[in-house]
């Protein structure tokens, strides 16, 4: 752990992606102390300050109901961080746990288990959401268990893979020799080899799925107003470029920051992890 | 007196890792005159892989090694040429045999399209009707039965002990004067090995090709080495030829070594220590074996 | 002599598309409580194909494999996999990464019951110690140890089982010489000490000369020649038998004239 650490701060670039990574987590958690208009996350209106540009104290600008969008950019990272980390908690156990029994048991198993997953991965992700999203109501409970539909199937294909060179290892003929379930294999033994790898994919879809979610609001399809969300403010702003510039910059730069540090981080871990593919 | 084929003199290489930097050749030896079968033979860590590698000149560009001393080949001081030069003269003047000959071929290219390219690191511009001919010559002095089939044939369609000779004949196709075989036939079954190494042998001896021959197996080394140094944690312990070496083993190292080979004779498995402090005794060297220009 | 494992009439085939492969071809031979029986041959010999069979990871295609006078069913229960237990080539593959020395060798405990569970701790340990390694490299993970080191905690794993019989698979061709010659000293005491039983699978006949009771000579699926290791080493009878000794690379003179003797009889044969 130390040694993983040491090496991700000697490389400049995965430096900067902690460093990127670590402000776009401290943003979200400490919101409450850092947004100068904390209450400008909700309903508010300030119709003497709308559509400023950036000046004291609207570092970022205000919006068309003169809401603060620093204020606003802190709490949309807290709710997309919440989305990433949900979404992950739920796909990854379902994605992994698949891809281990298919790719330990073989056979039928495999075979039925793949062929539902090359269905859900044969349709485009946004058409999914899009559709699912469409049929029931566009929550933000909707929109993480759209998103969460199309997430699984990555981790399915990654452990299957995974799974399957390394039960030809030894040491999991060794434990077959002696007796041991095939729960065992699968969870004690095969499992802690593929957690690094596991590990590395999260982190990269950490930002992919802010990008996800935020292309799902854009559409008008995600979060609903008057939460604030990353994907939404861009789309609302879009209509009054490029006059009011700061409406859309600063919320797609804020987008910037965390997909392009959570991707930096991944690559790093990649690197130094070996898990390499 | 002619340059020896290679001459290494006070070898010693040092890797910088993030804890400090870790010495592996400790200041190494080792001459080979021209057509002399020379084996380093040690454990694996011992050291004598990497000692191939600086001689391949594979090491130099690594930027974490630290490599001191002098390594000639030729006579010519291999730190004094380019990296440019020294990728000039692998595959020409001095070439490889690894391990595992399967791995070491392509796959996806026939023998005959492979053995072209090495042809033309030689001779850049030969026809390719040349190049098949001599490359068929080339199969056939390994004693494969049917080179034009061999050579339309991929890697995988061939056994181990076909795709070693083809590695034989591709690293003597250019007439090297320095064969570097780094534990050859490792891979193959009992059988084929001995016959694949009698074959080397034989070759080599008409073409007078000089071998740095690496090797943990001493049964082998003995049979196909005349002379031999015993390399021990990046230092030379022992050096004699290999008649009075595996007759009158020395060194403490050595001899623990030589004794720990189970015999076909018999006589049951020794104690003896796998580490030792009598292993870092000062080196042995038989008579007439220094190093030229030491007084032997 | 009694037999422990009994291979009868046993093949076995395996189809690659339309290929039928016979990997081994109608083997019958026993193992005798206590000995250690090397089975010898050449990649392709079927070697491992007999080991897999012992071993129960396949059935055989045609033949009954029978322990203690008892037929070995294609799924073996618990009861059969305790007693027969297996040492792999390579120890960096045969212990998994991720866990540690200590939670490798207490599988077999957990698995089959063995001991009471508050002991199972020390009697890992004392595993350890039994092959020669400190009690307290339970705490350490695979990669911290040397080869030799990993071979040793190998064993200590298929001891902890405590079974009766042993498929060792090359267990010292991955180590280096001096580190050979102590593992193999280990398994000959360990088999002397505990009464074990050892199939000693391997390709290297200056080892087998050393350390079995009895050789088995495969070639290409058949048993060739089943004869004590003396007389396998001063008059073999098969012909491929005295081609495999003849290609031992060797280092002594008395070897070098042991082996041109043979070869020379093969030669007056032929």
């Amino acid at each position: 752990m130390k040694r993983t650490l040491f090496i991700l701060l000697r490389n400049p670039l995965s430096a900067l992606g902690l460093f990127l990574v670590a402000l776009v987590v401290l943003s979200a958690v400490f919101a409450d102390f850092i947004a100068p208009f904390p209450t400008h996350a909700g309903a508010v209106v300030d119709f003497a300050n709308f559509n400023k540009p950036p000046e004291w104290p609207y570092v970022f600008g205000t919006d068309l109901v003169g809401r603060d969008l620093f204020s606003r950019i802190l709490y949309a990272y807290r709710i997309s961080l919440l989305l990433g980390v949900v979404v992950l908690v739920v796909a990854v156990p379902i994605g992994v746990t698949i891809g281990l029994v298919a790719g330990y048991l073989g056979g039928w198993t495999e075979y039925v288990l793949m062929r539902i997953t090359d269905v859900f991965l044969s349709i485009p992700p946004l058409v999914l959401a899009m559709s699912m999203m469409g049929l029931l109501q566009p929550t933000l409970t909707n929109g993480m268990l759209a998103v969460t539909a199309m997430w699984w199937p990555w981790y399915t294909r990654l452990v299957y893979n995974l799974a399957r060179s390394e039960k030809e290892e030894g040491y999991v003929l060794a434990a077959e020799v002696i007796g041991a379930s095939k729960a065992h294999v699968i969870f004690r033994e095969i499992l802690p080899n593929c957690v690094p790898s596991i590990v590395t994919k999260m982190t990269l879809d950490l930002g992919f799925v802010i990008l996800i979610a935020s292309s799902l609001s854009f559409l008008g399809l995600g979060v609903q107003p008057p939460t604030p969300d990353l994907g939404s403010m861009v789309a609302d702003g879009a209509k009054y470029l490029p006059d009011s510039w700061w409406l859309t910059v600063f919320p797609g730069l804020a987008i910037l920051v965390a997909v392009f540090g959570f991707n930096l981080v991944g690559d790093a871990l990649r690197d130094v992890l070996g898990t390499g593919q | 007196m002619t340059a020896p084929t290679l001459a290494i003199r006070d070898l010693t290489l040092g890797f910088r890792g993030w804890a400090g930097q870790v010495d592996v050749l400790h200041g190494i030896s080792l001459h080979i005159m021209k057509g002399e079968r020379v084996a380093l033979v040690g454990e694996s860590g011992s050291g004598k892989s990497v000692t191939a590698r600086i001689v391949l000149g594979l090491l130099q560009q690594l930027k974490t090694a630290r490599i001191g001393g002098l390594v000639a080949f030729e006579g010519q001081d291999l730190s004094t040429l380019s990296a440019r030069q020294r990728h000039a003269l692998r595959g020409t003047r001095m070439s490889m045999i690894f391990q595992d000959p399967t791995s070491s071929l392509n796959p996806v290219y026939r023998i005959g399209s492979q053995f072209h390219e090495v042809l033309k690191r030689a001779e850049p511009g030969i026809s390719a009707a040349d190049a098949r001919r001599k490359a068929q010559a080339a199969l056939a002095d390994v004693a494969i039965p049917d080179p034009a089939r061999a050579l339309d044939s991929y890697s995988f369609q061939l056994s181990g002990g076909m795709n070693q000779r083809v590695m034989i004949a591709m690293a003597l196709a250019n007439e090297p004067s320095l064969l570097i075989a780094d534990e050859p036939g490792t891979a193959l079954d009992v059988t084929v090995q001995a016959q694949t190494l009698s074959l080397m042998r034989a070759l080599v001896e008409k073409h007078h090709t000089s071998v740095l021959f690496i090797s943990h197996n001493l049964g082998v080394v003995r049979e196909f080495a005349d002379r031999v140094y015993v390399i021990y944690k990046g230092r030379i312990v022992e050096h004699g030829r290999s008649a009075d070496l595996f007759a009158d083993p020395r060194h403490p190292y050595t001899r623990a070594l030589l004794s720990a080979v189970p015999r076909i004779t018999g006589g049951g498995i020794p104690e003896i220590d796998d580490v030792s402090e009598s292993y870092f005794a000062p080196m042995v060297v038989h008579e007439g074996c220094g190093e030229p220009g030491e007084v032997g | 002599m009694t037999a422990l494992l009994s291979l009868d009439r046993v093949s076995k085939t395996f189809t690659q598309g339309r290929h039928e492969v016979r990997a081994v071809d109608d083997v019958s031979l026993d193992v005798i409580q206590g000995e250690c029986l090397a089975i010898v041959g050449e990649s392709g010999s079927g070697k491992s194909t007999v080991a897999n069979m012992i071993l129960g990871i396949y059935p055989p295609t045609a033949g009954t494999i029978a322990f203690r006078g008892e037929a070995l069913p294609a799924a073996r229960t618990l009861a059969h996999r305790r007693a027969i237990q297996l040492v792999q080539q390579n120890p960096l593959s045969s212990l998994n990464p991720k866990r540690s020395i200590g939670a490798s060798l207490r599988l077999p405990l957990d698995v089959h019951d063995l001991g009471p569970r508050a002991a199972r701790a020390a009697r890992v340990g004392v595993l350890l110690e039994e092959v020669g390694l400190p009690a307290d490299y339970a705490r350490r993970t695979p990669e911290s140890l040397s080869g030799g080191q990993r071979q040793r905690v190998a064993i200590a794993r298929a001891l902890a089982c405590q079974s009766d019989l042993v498929v060792l698979d090359e267990p010292t061709s991955a180590l280096d010489v001096l580190v050979q010659a102590r593992v193999l000293k280990l398994l000959n005491d360990l088999r002397k000490g505990r009464g074990l039983t050892y199939v000693f699978i391997t390709h290297d006949l200056s080892v087998v000369r050393n350390i079995a009771d009895r050789v088995a000579v495969f070639e290409r699926g058949r048993l060739v020649e089943l004869n004590p290791t003396e007389t396998i080493f001063s008059d073999p009878h098969h012909p491929y038998t005295r081609r495999l000794i003849g290609a031992v690379p060797v280092v002594t003179a008395d070897e070098v004239r042991l082996r041109d003797r043979l070869m020379e009889n093969d030669n007056e044969r032929a």
